[in-house]
């Protein structure tokens, strides 16, 4: 229980600041209380998610870290909006670009989400990425927008390219977080309050994705064929909720993707919009695959886990259908 | 047998370290052996002396290399080839409905070249250990003598142990590569022993360090007849043991990363042993429901 107020703290001193020196501890504070939660379970693969997750968001803190301190030797304030020195940016975006997990940086959000159980990956791709963001948010008049575009770009393609085989729903799960960051960070230099809204949606997206798939404890993609018979009806709001977050209209995951895309080309950016729009096809291929496995196909023989049959929590069938 | 167990491994993972030179030979010299000296100067007495370091054993020609990178290239897109085809390479549907699969099976010498023989000779001992393809190249022969004579350096106690290792997965341009099991639920031995039993260990080749003597085993006890024996080994009964020692905290085996799999003879009798193997495959046992054999109560309930 500690945890989670340590985390709400963190989370919370990071959104009200306005110096960084408060930023940078919220977002201390948040590593250290998610780390625990992480390496719970005691097994080595947790252990090794913990120490991953440990060195990453501690690079990542150390740079932003660096990066406030040059600013502040080189403008004399410690102003989160004011971020006036070039490589003090390119610093910040790389940093946040660490702790968020976009391409080129993204290689330990896979195997952290693996290691950690359902509730804590849930935890890791929704709460841990809103104090990154919120920094993002506000210094995002003053970031290099090259440079976030073809980090977007990136995180998009690889994260449908890398999620086209996996067997492990935490792994798909991180490829899709991955790949909605990119459309998160693609639009924030542009119109900030679109990422915002990108970020609430996937969020609430995942999240009844991550508590459909807890309740029936599906680790991999063999025990989500299975689960028809467990609870029909978690499974025709999870394939929705899949293919909300793939992006297919009329769902509400197209609502983000449109209107990003109808932003860019105001800007005159229709290429990087077409591009995106083609790489997230790779995506929308591993959740149409997702969905076929988990509930148009039937598969003729049942999981033999017992836990399954075992409903740990009130089913929400509520969410998926927003 | 747990103490058998126990010591073996003790042995087994002192003598570890010198894997590298079974290895060496069998590996291209550009390629790997980035595990130079991790072990101290103290040579064990049944390791041979190091006549070549690891850098003259580079090659520097220019031909050489590119047929290197014609052939890593090769295997790349070929892993891009498979990355698009489905899981493991196979279709999506071959992954879903598949209950079996055939992992390792002994029809030819290259099949015995994945595999990599040791015993006690590298920490001084006088086991033997051979492989060899069996009758009408059908089978791998695994055969030799156990010796438990204990070498005399003042250290060892005990001695006397043979064993057989699969090696690891290597990707394009040395990356390691692992095995995706989680479909399956276990393990389909089919061997012709000599009544003598083997420990069967799987290692999951972890990111880190001090966890890389990490190994779940599991005995596989065989009848001397001369019928074949398919033995079922569930990945649930597997238990963790780190260098040889069982550890206390155990949970199941994660089957998503499996790097090898190993079969090791130490039951402290001297004499002849031989294990004659058809395949190594994975089922997946529909009937099969136990989660994990080993205490899955909680062992530290809150009060």
């Amino acid at each position: 229980f500690i945890l989670m107020l340590s985390l709400t703290l963190g989370t919370m001193i990071t959104i009200t600041s306005n110096h960084w020196v408060t930023a940078w501890a919220g977002l201390e504070i948040n590593t250290l209380a998610v780390i625990p939660l992480i390496s719970k379970s005691h097994h080595p693969r947790a252990i090794e998610a913990a120490t991953k997750y440990f060195l990453t968001q501690a690079t990542a803190s150390a740079l932003m870290l660096f990066s406030s301190m040059t600013n502040a030797w080189s403008s004399g304030q410690w102003d989160i909006t004011q971020l006036t020195n070039p490589p003090s940016c390119l610093l910040l975006t790389a940093a946040i670009a660490i702790k968020l997990g976009l391409t080129p940086f993204h290689f330990w959000f896979p195997e952290v989400l693996q290691g950690s159980s359902l509730t804590t990956a849930l935890l890791l791709s929704t709460a841990m990425k809103f104090p990154p963001t919120t920094i993002l948010l506000l210094t995002s008049h003053s970031l290099n927008p090259t440079l976030l575009s073809t980090m977007a770009i990136m995180s998009i393609a690889l994260g449908g390219w890398m999620g086209l085989n996996q067997t492990q729903t935490r792994k798909i799960l991180a490829f899709s977080s991955i790949s909605h960051l990119g459309w998160m960070t693609i639009i924030i230099t542009y119109n900030p309050k679109l990422t915002l809204l990108t970020f609430y949606l996937y969020s609430l997206m995942t999240t009844s994705i991550f508590l459909s798939m807890n309740s029936t404890n599906t680790l991999k993609l063999s025990t989500l064929m299975t689960s028809w018979t467990k609870a029909p009806m978690l499974n025709t709001t999870l394939m929705l909720t899949l293919l909300s977050l793939a992006g297919l209209p009329p769902l509400t995951g197209f609502l983000p993707k449109w209107l990003i895309i109808q932003e860019l080309t105001k800007q005159e950016m229709t290429t990087t919009a077409t591009t995106i729009s083609m790489l997230s096809l790779l995506g929308l291929f591993f959740y149409l695959r997702l969905t076929y496995c988990s509930t148009i196909t039937l598969p003729p023989n049942s999981s033999n886990k017992m836990k399954q049959w075992s409903i740990k929590k009130p089913v929400n069938t509520l969410t998926p259908t927003l | 047998m747990a103490l058998a167990a126990t010591l073996l491994h003790n042995a087994y993972f002192c003598g570890r370290c010198c894997r590298h030179k079974a290895l060496q030979p069998l590996l291209g010299p550009l390629l790997s052996d980035s595990l130079s000296k991790s072990y101290s100067s103290y040579r064990r007495p049944g390791s041979q002396p190091e006549k070549k370091t690891t850098w003259q054993n580079v090659d520097l020609s220019f031909k050489k290399s590119i047929e290197v990178l014609k052939t890593q290239l090769g295997m790349l897109k070929k892993e891009t080839e498979d990355h698009l085809a489905g899981p493991e390479g196979q279709s999506l549907t071959h992954y879903m409905l598949e209950q079996t699969r055939v992992v390792w099976e002994f029809r030819s010498q290259e099949d015995l070249n994945k595999w990599v023989i040791s015993s006690d000779v590298e920490i001084g001992g006088k086991s033997e250990v051979y492989l060899k393809l069996g009758r009408n190249n059908q089978t791998a022969l695994l055969y030799g003598t156990l010796n438990t004579e204990v070498p005399r350096d003042g250290e060892t106690k005990y001695s006397g142990y043979c064993s057989m290792r699969a090696k690891p997965l290597v990707g394009s341009f040395a990356r390691k590569k692992y095995y995706d099991w989680s479909n399956f639920n276990s393990l389909y031995l089919r061997v012709r022993g000599d009544g003598r039993p083997w420990m069967v260990n799987i290692y999951t080749d972890p990111y880190f360090s001090h966890q890389k003597d990490d190994l779940y085993n599991y005995f596989m006890f065989t009848r001397g007849g001369p019928y074949w024996e398919e033995i079922k080994i569930p990945f649930s009964k597997f238990f963790l043991s780190s260098r040889g020692r069982v550890q206390d905290d155990q949970h199941p085996i994660w089957l998503d990363k499996i790097s090898t799999v190993g079969f090791t003879i130490g039951d402290k009798v001297n004499g002849p042993f031989q294990l004659e193997i058809d395949f190594i495959g994975l089922l997946n046992d529909r009937a099969h429901t136990e989660e994990f054999a080993y205490e899955t109560y909680e062992k530290n309930p809150p009060l």
